[in-house]
């Protein structure tokens, strides 16, 4: 059940990778916690949830330099060599790009898509039920370069992802274009090849070669389906330092009746007896939140072309105006039936505009006229 | 024009702050550059928008001040980790499409309202309820407001969304204001305050311009209440009459440092530079919307003849 691993994503820190193949799926769904494994428990406690670095062979991102005392004139240069470098790309057609002409099958995993979760709305369906839709605004994507599986299998990740199996294409994809000013040079050079102004979010996401995609692709909103399944995967609210009932929902004691300063304590965390220690991964107050999670199966229920809106059914890991990633779902009853665009979303050649605003068949849409039962 | 002398004044460190460059003299009416004086005469109904023109020579319109007490939903939440100004100009259009469909009327806390609701469990599929405001609140879609009624003696409250779908008709049956901004104290207070009849017929206003304040003192049960009301200084409640160490404990409790706290209410509130915008996005579909209802309205009053 735990086998079909190929949603996995690049952006796992490497020491918890290992471990996190197998049993990632039951830290992010609650349910599982009815097949408690005392020993997964006890191995997942000695893994590292959260780091604060970037892995060792990323690249300095951000510029280290203070305020330069820099003339107002050589300052204007320096803005008019970067508009000279980066000057407006015309936007790329379908037939512009080489793409060579696949067919789609179910086993093509198609990229994915980096998006802002800019908070949520809340929607009536159809028989007058409402429902919360999280808003997702898919920033300006493109392909930064498309790494082919064998090359990619040498890679660090690449490496234990593929071990015993058949290897998969790397998509990187950036998103949200910003000035190269607050970039160091190392940086920048990693989008030198394709001509574009450098992302602030770089991603990567596991493709089947069929749905590879050449560089400088734009990706939008029209890359998903009304009515498909998603997986977003973000990282959660960072709540820091919290105690055993906030953590981990305990009871504590009571308010009152003479209680003496036990009110929101863990109480016994061991017997005397069998081991004569406190276990590994004894739940105790530490940090919570900021962990890299999945939420699956979300339904696309409206897609806004023009401002590259999705409205999903749900919830997303993160707080608003945060970044996520957003994919085809990976729940094997959920997966497409159909051809989905395939690789990607292009506007249609002889420039007819495709419909703004798109609507899920449940939904109620606010324009039709009042529903009466 | 004394009110707009008062409103001038008031408001003349704003003003010449950030529109010193264009300084033109009240006795222009036409083409002004000062939005704030503009909607001051905005704000006479019989003048209900001004195009004011901008140094480019673009048409800046601008909707009149008593927008954000009409339609207070349309600010978006204050708290400024969830704000995001594309969601608040998506969530708005969708609002203005569902006006489209429905008249949702100008009302305050205190004025009589009947709500129509598509219900499944009642004989002929519709639920009117007629009751007085006593709260409203919540921002964009989410706009809530509470009706209270006594229906064969039992106190009923029923919680409203604004934009639900399944209301058919919003109807203000008598257009007031009370002394305070929630009648929660009508739980509390005698049945007789909070009665309205279920076949009340909609009163026509005399004055159209000005909604007016029914300075009514309500007149409590005695104690047990549901909240301290001692504590909250309620215009609208008659002498609680209580014992003095409950007005002692009131005043140790009290923290009358929050009306000089600014930031307090700065974080309460949007800026009014940013209602501005908020208001002159959506002010001509709203007039648009409002004039169509008036012509229907007239239609029809005609084709009864």
């Amino acid at each position: 059940m735990f086998q079909s691993l190929e949603w996995r994503n690049e952006k796992l820190s490497y020491l918890a990778v290992k471990i996190c193949l197998a049993v990632d799926i039951t830290l992010s769904l609650k349910a599982f916690r009815l097949f408690f494994n005392h020993e997964q428990i006890r191995t997942m406690s000695r893994v590292k949830r959260r780091t604060t670095h970037p892995p060792y062979w990323h690249v300095l991102k951000n510029n280290q330099r203070t305020d330069e005392k820099i003339s107002s004139d050589n300052l204007r240069f320096v803005q008019e060599v970067i508009q000279d470098k980066y000057k407006n790309k015309s936007p790329i057609k379908g037939s512009d790009l080489d793409i060579e002409k696949t067919e789609w099958d179910p086993k093509t995993k198609r990229s994915g898509v980096i998006a802002r979760n800019i908070g949520v709305q809340h929607m009536w369906e159809k028989d007058g039920k409402k429902v919360i839709c999280t808003v997702l605004h898919v920033l300006d994507n493109h392909v930064i370069r498309y790494v082919p599986p064998e090359e990619y299998a040498k890679s660090v990740i690449g490496a234990k992802m593929f071990k015993n199996r058949k290897p998969l294409g790397c998509l990187v994809v950036g998103a949200e274009a910003s000035n190269p000013e607050r970039f160091t040079r190392q940086y920048c050079s990693l989008f030198d090849e394709v001509g574009l102004l450098p992302k602030k979010r770089l991603a990567r996401f596991i493709v089947t070669p069929n749905a590879a995609l050449p560089p400088c692709t734009p990706l939008t909103a029209g890359h998903f389906v009304i009515g498909q399944a998603v997986d977003v995967y973000g990282k959660t609210i960072d709540y820091g330092f919290q105690g055993v009932v906030k953590r981990w929902g305990f009871k504590g004691g009571p308010a009152s009746h003479g209680t003496t300063k036990f009110h929101r304590r863990g109480g016994t965390i061991g017997t005397g007896r069998d081991k004569a220690r406190v276990w590994p991964g004894q739940k105790m107050p530490g940090h919570m939140g900021s962990e890299r999670r999945f939420n699956r199966g979300l339904k696309i229920v409206r897609i806004n072309m023009k401002y590259n809106i999705i409205y999903v059914k749900g919830t997303v890991p993160g707080p608003t105006n945060s970044i996520v990633q957003i994919f085809d779902t990976a729940l094997p009853r959920r997966k497409f039936t159909e051809a989905p665009p395939h690789p990607t979303y292009f506007p249609p050649e002889d420039g007819t505009l495709p419909q703004e605003d798109i609507w899920d068949s449940s939904l109620h849409v606010f324009g039709s006229p009042s529903i009466s039962v | 024009m004394l009110r707009r002398a008062v409103l001038q004044t008031f408001r003349q460190g704003l003003a010449q702050s950030f529109f010193k460059r264009y300084a033109v003299s009240l006795t222009e009416t036409t083409v002004t550059h000062q939005p704030i004086e503009t909607s001051d005469e905005a704000g006479e109904k019989s003048v209900p928008t001004q195009k004011t023109g901008d140094e480019s020579g673009n048409t800046v319109v601008v909707a009149p001040p008593e927008f954000r007490f009409i339609y207070p939903e349309f600010l978006p939440d204050p708290a400024m980790e969830r704000r995001n100004r594309l969601r608040e100009k998506l969530e708005r259009m969708d609002m203005l499409q569902r006006r489209s469909v429905i008249e949702i009327p100008e009302f305050y806390t205190g004025s009589i309202m009947a709500v129509t609701v598509a219900d499944a469990n009642s004989p002929n599929k519709f639920a009117r309820f007629v009751g007085i405001c006593i709260q409203r609140g919540g921002s964009g879609l989410r706009a809530w407001f509470i009706l209270r009624n006594v229906v064969d003696k039992q106190g009923v409250e029923i919680l409203y969304e604004m934009y639900c779908p399944l209301i058919q008709k919003i109807e203000v049956l008598r257009l007031e204001r009370r002394l305070d901004e929630s009648l929660l104290y009508l739980r509390d207070a005698l049945p007789e305050y909070s009665t309205f009849p279920m076949d009340m017929e909609p009163e026509r206003r005399l004055n159209n311009s000005v909604v007016p304040i029914n300075p009514l003192k309500v007149k409590l049960r005695p104690r047990p209440w549901l909240e301290r009301w001692e504590r909250q200084n309620l215009q609208g409640v008659e002498d609680l009459n209580l014992p003095q160490r409950f007005y002692d404990r009131a005043e140790k409790v009290a923290k009358p440092w929050e009306k000089y706290d600014l930031m307090l209410h700065y974080r309460k509130t949007i800026p009014a530079e940013e209602q501005e915008k908020i208001f002159a996005e959506v002010h001509s579909q709203l007039q648009q919307q409002e004039l169509k209802r008036k012509l229907r309205r007239r239609r029809g009053s005609d084709n009864e003849y």
